[in-house]
Order: structure tokens, then C-alpha cells, then sequence
């Protein structure tokens, strides 16, 4: 292959990441605009615009613009984005297309952490609608630290740590099933309705905290991306390019922990978008990291959004579970998707 | 002056009649003692949960100010009774589902939507939704908590009083509130009475007869029929021995406690082909044949309860409700047959339905297995 074509294939890749990134932010703006339009009040499209920009006085319909559809549609995107991210630095990380904060024990840690305010009143120096959260937060980081501990003691080889994954996935489900064996049944349905997941308690600034958080990784992955893709080739020719792929991995998994435990601790256990978002994005724009981890950002975004929607118009005038849609209607899109690509990701 | 003063209050009653057509901000206290400001009267209200309740207090009438109620716990859990209410509450069949805690379908739009002036909940609804509760009241939707689980004589009569209030309806709560009250009291003093005369504590072992006489059903502990048990001065058996307020007892536990008396929680439910029935379209033949199988499980046979045939069906539904003091004088009577000699546990449910519901008393409701 000559120079030029070389050069020519490459500008092409680039327009290509570049489109794809685009018609991401195009799809979101969409489905936001969807997501805020509907809802179980069936309230008139032209109604819900009045109160988005101020040009009508409705008690009622502002009640629920902005205080139930604003909150629980922008917190739809930015969860999804840091549970999309998550997901992509993880299967990077751990070289792994199974890894993500669900399928490692993360989100199960955090359902323990919540269990354990719910079931046990924890003491906390703050109210119990913030001690869930900060417990789930907090648990999220134990089981990072857990998965990261465990296979530090073996090089932290991608197998081991995917493996000390799965063992804490079993370990916080059994710790999570005896609190919920002693539960009272208020408690055991508070706990449910966690498991399950629901954008129905989003709030603007729950919606701030998972923001800032969401921001404040950014910078601290775009210093580490060249490193991540180089990640990519191995181990062994990463460390022959002068990576410290340890440390790399550690700093990885805070930014995981604190990714998934922000998404996690505000809504629940949402499966699903952490796994597929990155495989989306692998198979539209490939490996490199610099476009792989905004667009998994981007589409995980989406799914979360247009799951939210889903959630809403599946059965018209209910709200269904939106972890329960996430699974339904993700896992045979999932199986679609890698079905439909003859070639191999991975 | 005599005859003026009449006259100015016979005004002052005519302008507060005329006044309340207009909507008055009343302070309202609800079951856990919240003080709530609804306007007087309502036109609108969503109910959650405790619909017989509801019924009793505002009558059928009353159903004609329901825009939405949670479909789940009722249409779901007691269908039988739901279509019996169907058919004498018109706007009941189509009425909009505001969606349940339970299942988490529970929708605060919803509710705002329908735009009502009071949204009647259940205490453990109200907990379980602490984020959808806020957005309702911040639409400026008063929520007055209304709760018959807890089995306390306080929290029933102050629901009745406050669901009274709500849809004013005081003097028929108040009826309601009074006859609780009064029956409650006299069952705990017949209870008394025995006590002192030195009636032994009998052990009671209750169990949900909800799937079949080989599965072990959940057991309850210090609440509902656990707590009914304890308030009559009997012993649960299951007290302390399952972690949580229900759960299945170990099998073996209940041979080795040899309880007097056993009771199965019983119901219409659908799809429970091999369930204890009782309920309004239920022959005594037929509850007493559900009821068979699970007197006939193994090791059973030699407890004292069984072979004093003293194994009984108990509608689950007469649990943490307004007429619960029915179960109470039967689960009394079955304890205390003596004290409880003139009570008719029958007699007094056919006629609460008479005074206070839409609906006629028909079926089986509570026997023991042997006539």
C-alpha cells in the first residue's frame, strides 16, 4: 500500500469517527426532545414547550415539566454516558468484551452498599435519602478496590482481574441476598425498587452531583488516552512503548468507581447500557481510543434515553422499570448486533 | 334572647354551609398525626390503597369524586372483590391507575396529571416513594396517609376519621370510628375476663394457605395475623423464630410446638387451584375441602390443634382493615369459647356489610375444619 492511499484510507477513518460522533449528538438531541414530550399525563406537545420556555403559567403542567420530566431526561443521558464510559475503560482495560460495572460486581456492591442503609438504618451523619446514595458510592469503590486488590496479588493480568470480578459479583449477591432474607417487607420492597433501577427519583441536583462527576473525569481520561490505546496491543508492547500499565490500570478503575458508583448510587442497578454502549461504539468507530471512549460516552447516553421513552410509551399511561426495559429490549438488540457484523471485534 | 341567639346560630350554620360550597383551606390530621391542608370540600381524589375503607366512610357517592386509583393492590390482589365493587361503583371499571409502589409502575405525572385535591396513600406506599411524594406535594396536591397494616386501635380510628373528614362524611366515620373502638374494647375485655378467670395461654400457629399443603407459606411475626394472636393473649409460635415480620416456619418447628390451634390464612385468589378458599362466592363445603389437604400433612396428625379438628380457614383479607375486629372475635372465640359464647364473628361481618358497604354478605369467610 503506497504512502498516499495510506494517508487517504486514514482521512477517511477520521470523517468517519467524526460523522459518527455527530449523528450521536443529533440522535440524543432527538430523543431528549422525545423524552420530555412524553409521558403518562399525555399532556399536549405545544403545553410542554409553554413551560420549557417560560411562555405559559400552568401550576400543573410546570409541576410536571420541571420537576419530573426535565430532571428524570437529562439524568437519563448523563447516567447513561458514565455508565457508557465506564463500560468502555473497562472492557479496555481488562482487554475483555464481557467486563462491565454489572458484570464485575461493581453495581452489586453498590446494591449492597443501599441494602445495607435500607435494611439496617446504617448510622450516617445525613438524611436516608442521601445515605443510600453515599453508601452506594461507597461500596461501588470498596468492590473496585476489591477486584483491583485481588488481582494485584497476580500481576493484575486482565484474566485475574476479570476473574476477582466475578468472584465479588457472587460474593456482594450472596451478601445481598442474606440483608434481604432479614429484611422487613417494607425494607424488602424499598430494596426491589433499588435492584430495579428507576429514573423516577431524579432530581436537578442529583443531576448536578452525577454532572460534575462526569466532568471532572473527562480531563483526567483524555491525559491517559494515548496510553489506553496502546493498552490495546498487549500488555508486553504497551510496557515496550514505556506505559506503567499497573499504575494505569489503577487510576483506570478510581475513574471507573467513581463513574459507576455516581451513576449507580442516584438510580439504581440500570444494567445493560455499560455493556452494550461500548460495543456499539467499538464496532462504529473501531479501537482507538480518542474516538472510542466519547462515542461509548455519546451512546451510552442514547440508550439510556431512549430507554427512558421506552419505559414510558411500552405500556401507554404506565411507567415500566426502566432496568427491566434497559435488559428487554437491550439484550436482543445486543445479540442483533453481533450477529449482523461478520467481522470479528474481538 | 333565647329565641335570638337560636336564630344567629341557625346564621352562622346557614353562612358555613353556604361558606364550604366554596373551597376552605382545613387542617387536616392523618393517620400518623401529619397535619395537612386540604380545601374543603374536594372534588377531585386519587386513592391508593384501603378501597373498602374508602368505601365505607364516603359510600358509593363518594366513588363519583375518584379520578385515579392504584389498580394493583386491589384489581391484582383481591380480583373477587374487586368486580363485586365493579358492579355497583360505575366509573370504577375505567377508572385511570395511578401505577403502585409495589412494582414501581407508581407514577408521580401521573397523579399531577390528573389533578386532583388530595391524594389518599398508604403509609407504606408513602415511605417507599419519598421522591414522587415530594413532587406531588410540590404541585400543591395535599398527601393524607391512611394505615390499617399496623394493627393499632389509634392509627385505624384516626384514618377513619381523617378519610371522613376528606370526603366530608364525619358522622358515618365517626359511626365507623365508634363501633371499632367499641368492638375492639370488648373483645380485649372478654379477652381480660378469661385471663382472670385462668384460661391458659394457647398456642396459636398461623400460616398464609396460598399455594398448596406441601409448600410451607409464610408465617407472620409481631404484625398482622402475628400481631392480632399476641393482642388476644395467645402465643405465636412463630414469635422470634423467623428473622423478619414473615417468612415460612421451619416444618419440623411446628410439630415440635404442638400449637392448639392452628389457623390458615385463606382467599379468592386466581390461579391458586390448591389454596385455602374462602371469600363471596365460596360454599362452606368447599372451603372445608381446600382446608382438608393441609390438616392431612405429614406429621400433623398427632397435634393437638388437628385432632381437636381445631384447624380453621380465616379470609386473609379480614386482616388490617375496619372490620378486622370480626377476625378478632373469632380468633377470640376459637381461644376463649366461653367468654366469647354470645359473639357471632358471622353475624357481626353480614351486618357491617349492611351498615356500611354496597355490597351484600354472601360465602364463607372463617370456619373451623370440623363443623
Amino acid at each position: 500500500m503506497s504512502a498516499i492511499s495510506l494517508t487517504a484510507t486514514y482521512a477517511a477513518m477520521g470523517a468517519r469517527r467524526v460523522a459518527v460522533l455527530a449523528i450521536g449528538s443529533a440522535a440524543i438531541l432527538v430523543s431528549l426532545v422525545l423524552d420530555v414530550a412524553t409521558g403518562p399525563a399525555f399532556l399536549p406537545v405545544g403545553a410542554v414547550a409553554k413551560s420549557v420556555f417560560g411562555l405559559a403559567q400552568d401550576r400543573t403542567v410546570d409541576a410536571i415539566v420541571w420537576s419530573i420530566r426535565l430532571p428524570i431526561a437529562f439524568v437519563a443521558l448523563v447516567v447513561g454516558a458514565a455508565l457508557g464510559l465506564s463500560g468502555a475503560i473497562m472492557q479496555t482495560i481488562l482487554n475483555n468484551p464481557l467486563a462491565s460495572s454489572y458484570t464485575l460486581g461493581v453495581s452489586a456492591g453498590a446494591g449492597f452498599g443501599a441494602a445495607l442503609v435500607i435494611v439496617l438504618g446504617v448510622a450516617m451523619p445525613v438524611p436516608e435519602a442521601w445515605g443510600i446514595p453515599l453508601m452506594a458510592f461507597l461500596f461501588a469503590g470498596i468492590a473496585c478496590a476489591g477486584v483491583y486488590g485481588i488481582g494485584q496479588a497476580r500481576e493484575s493480568s486482565p484474566e485475574m482481574l476479570v476473574l476477582a470480578g466475578i468472584a465479588l459479583l457472587f460474593l456482594f449477591q450472596a451478601l445481598l441476598a442474606l440483608l434481604q432474607f432479614v429484611a422487613s417487607p417494607e425494607a424488602l420492597q424499598q430494596i426491589v425498587f433499588w435492584l430495579f433501577g428507576s429514573l423516577q427519583k431524579a432530581s436537578w441536583s442529583k443531576l448536578w452531583i452525577i454532572t460534575a462527576v462526569l466532568v471532572a473525569c473527562i480531563p483526567l481520561l483524555i491525559v491517559d488516552v494515548w496510553r489506553l490505546t496502546a493498552l490495546k496491543l498487549g500488555d508486553e508492547r504497551a510496557r515496550g512503548l514505556g506505559v506503567d500499565v499497573a499504575r494505569l490500570r489503577l487510576r483506570s478503575f478510581v475513574l471507573i468507581s467513581a463513574l459507576t458508583g455516581v451513576a449507580v448510587a442516584f438510580v439504581g442497578t440500570i444494567g445493560f447500557v455499560g455493556l452494550v454502549a461500548p460495543h456499539i461504539a467499538r464496532m462504529l468507530v473501531g479501537e482507538d481510543q480518542r474516538s472510542f471512549l466519547p462515542a461509548s460516552t455519546l451512546y451510552g447516553a442514547l440508550l439510556l434515553s431512549l430507554a427512558s421513552i421506552a419505559s414510558k410509551t411500552v405500556l401507554p399511561g404506565a411507567i415500566v422499570p426502566i432496568g427491566i426495559v434497559t435488559s428487554l429490549i437491550g439484550v436482543p438488540f445486543f445479540v442483533w448486533l453481533i450477529l449482523r457484523n461478520r467481522r470479528a471485534f474481538w | 334572647m333565647r329565641f335570638s341567639l337560636t336564630s344567629l346560630m341557625a346564621g352562622a350554620a346557614l353562612l358555613a354551609s353556604s361558606l364550604s360550597a366554596l373551597a376552605a383551606p382545613t387542617e387536616i390530621t392523618d393517620a400518623l398525626g401529619r397535619k395537612v391542608t386540604v380545601a374543603l370540600p374536594v372534588k377531585r381524589v386519587a386513592v391508593n390503597f384501603n378501597f373498602e375503607e374508602f368505601t365505607a366512610v364516603a359510600g358509593v357517592e363518594g366513588w363519583q369524586k375518584v379520578v385515579g386509583i392504584s389498580r394493583a393492590p386491589w384489581e391484582g390482589w383481591r380480583p373477587v372483590i374487586f368486580n363485586r365493587y365493579k358492579a355497583v361503583i360505575p366509573n370504577l371499571a375505567a377508572m385511570p391507575d395511578i401505577g403502585h409502589s409495589d412494582d414501581n409502575s407508581f407514577s408521580a405525572e401521573k397523579v399531577i396529571g390528573l389533578k386532583p385535591d388530595v391524594l389518599l396513600m398508604s403509609e407504606w406506599g408513602y415511605k417507599a416513594l419519598a421522591t414522587q411524594m415530594q413532587q406531588i406535594e410540590g404541585a400543591g396536591i395535599p398527601v393524607v396517609i391512611i394505615d390499617y397494616n399496623a394493627q393499632l386501635l389509634e392509627r385505624h380510628l384516626a384514618s377513619t376519621r381523617a378519610l371522613g373528614k376528606v370526603m366530608g362524611a364525619e358522622a358515618r366515620a365517626e359511626g365507623l370510628a365508634s363501633l371499632y373502638e367499641r368492638e375492639y374494647n370488648d373483645v380485649l375485655a372478654r379477652v381480660a375476663k378469661a385471663k382472670a378467670a385462668g384460661a391458659p395461654t394457647k398456642k396459636v400457629y398461623v400460616e398464609l394457605g396460598q399455594a398448596e399443603a406441601e409448600t410451607v407459606g409464610n408465617t407472620y411475626n409481631n404484625t398482622m395475623w402475628g400481631k392480632i394472636i399476641t393482642t388476644l393473649g395467645a402465643q405465636n409460635i412463630a414469635t422470634g423464630k423467623i428473622p423478619g415480620p414473615w417468612g415460612p416456619l421451619n416444618a419440623e418447628a411446628v410439630i415440635a410446638e404442638n400449637p392448639d390451634l392452628i389457623l390458615m390464612a385463606s382467599s379468592s385468589w386466581v390461579n391458586r387451584p390448591k389454596a385455602v378458599r374462602t371469600g363471596y362466592d365460596i360454599p362452606e363445603t368447599e372451603t372445608r375441602a381446600s382446608l382438608m389437604p393441609y390438616a392431612q400433612r405429614p406429621g400433623w396428625a398427632n397435634l393437638k390443634a388437628i385432632q381437636a379438628g381445631d384447624i380453621n380457614a380465616i379470609e386473609h383479607g379480614l386482616a388490617r382493615t375496619l372490620y378486622d375486629f370480626v377476625a378478632m372475635q373469632y380468633i377470640g372465640k376459637r381461644l376463649y369459647p366461653e367468654q366469647f359464647a354470645d359473639v357471632d364473628p358471622v353475624a357481626s361481618f353480614r351486618a357491617y356489610h349492611k351498615a356500611f358497604l354496597p355490597i351484600a354478605f354472601s360465602g364463607t369467610w372463617m370456619l373451623p375444619l370440623k363443623p
